[in-house]
């Protein structure tokens, strides 16, 4: 018997931890290295939040 | 965890021992080029139905557990979230193209059937971004089986 599973997330942190997966995904696939990795996590996790938040705040005066 | 040498090590793996070829010649046209062909298409396959399987076959463990998780974890938090799991008899366009995102998490798909009991609400703002992680989790697999066949034919991943 599986057990229903359920999340209650708001917005900002969804999109933070589909950030944080993606990420470290690309870190693995397309660099070699722990360093590479980490480095290429950063600057990807980093580039997701800001393009979302910079995306959100343009849509800002469309949403109502 | 480091697998940084694995990948040259499946090209290797994959040029014949027994050619009167130089190496570098012998890298770009091996004697066997269908049945290598075929065995990165197989590796390609396996990366699609087991996340990371893919990666494994080949020894790249850090890629293969990362693929694994990441991939693993989308999935679960999309279910979680009561994101749309969607289906062959999807009818229109969007429908079928949601269908082809969700089976590129390959044996997760059906795993993801199992664990949604409760069925999609993608009337909340949670069972939509649901909905996104299982298509991110499927293109995102399909992006690493691909890497892993790119890595078997010998490329440089």
């Amino acid at each position: 018997m599986i057990t229903a599973i359920g999340f209650h997330l708001s917005h900002f942190q969804a999109m933070t931890l589909f950030a944080l997966l993606i990420s470290i995904a690309f870190g693995f696939l397309s660099r070699r290295g722990t360093n590479e990795r980490v480095k290429y996590f950063i600057w990807s996790l980093l580039l997701f939040l800001l393009i979302g938040v910079g995306i959100g705040w343009a849509m800002y005066p469309f949403s109502r | 965890m480091s697998d940084e040498t694995t990948a040259d090590a499946a090209a290797v793996a994959t040029t014949p021992k027994h050619s009167a070829t130089t190496p570098e010649s012998a890298a770009t046209t091996p004697a066997h080029p269908q049945r290598s062909e075929a065995l990165a298409f197989a590796i390609g396959v396996a990366g699609w139905l087991v996340p990371g399987l893919g990666h494994a076959l080949q020894k790249m463990w850090g890629r293969a557990i990362g693929c694994f998780l990441t991939v693993g974890a989308l999935v679960f938090l999309g279910v979680g979230m009561r994101g749309n799991l969607f289906s062959s008899e999807g009818g229109d366009a969007f429908g079928t193209l949601g269908y082809v995102a969700d089976l590129g998490t390959g044996s997760f798909y059906f795993a993801a059937k199992a664990l949604e009991t409760k069925g999609s609400d993608v009337a909340h703002a949670e069972g939509d971004y649901g909905t996104r992680f299982l298509a991110a989790a499927g293109v995102l697999n399909l992006l690493a089986a691909l890497h892993a066949y790119e890595a078997a034919r010998g490329r440089k991943a």
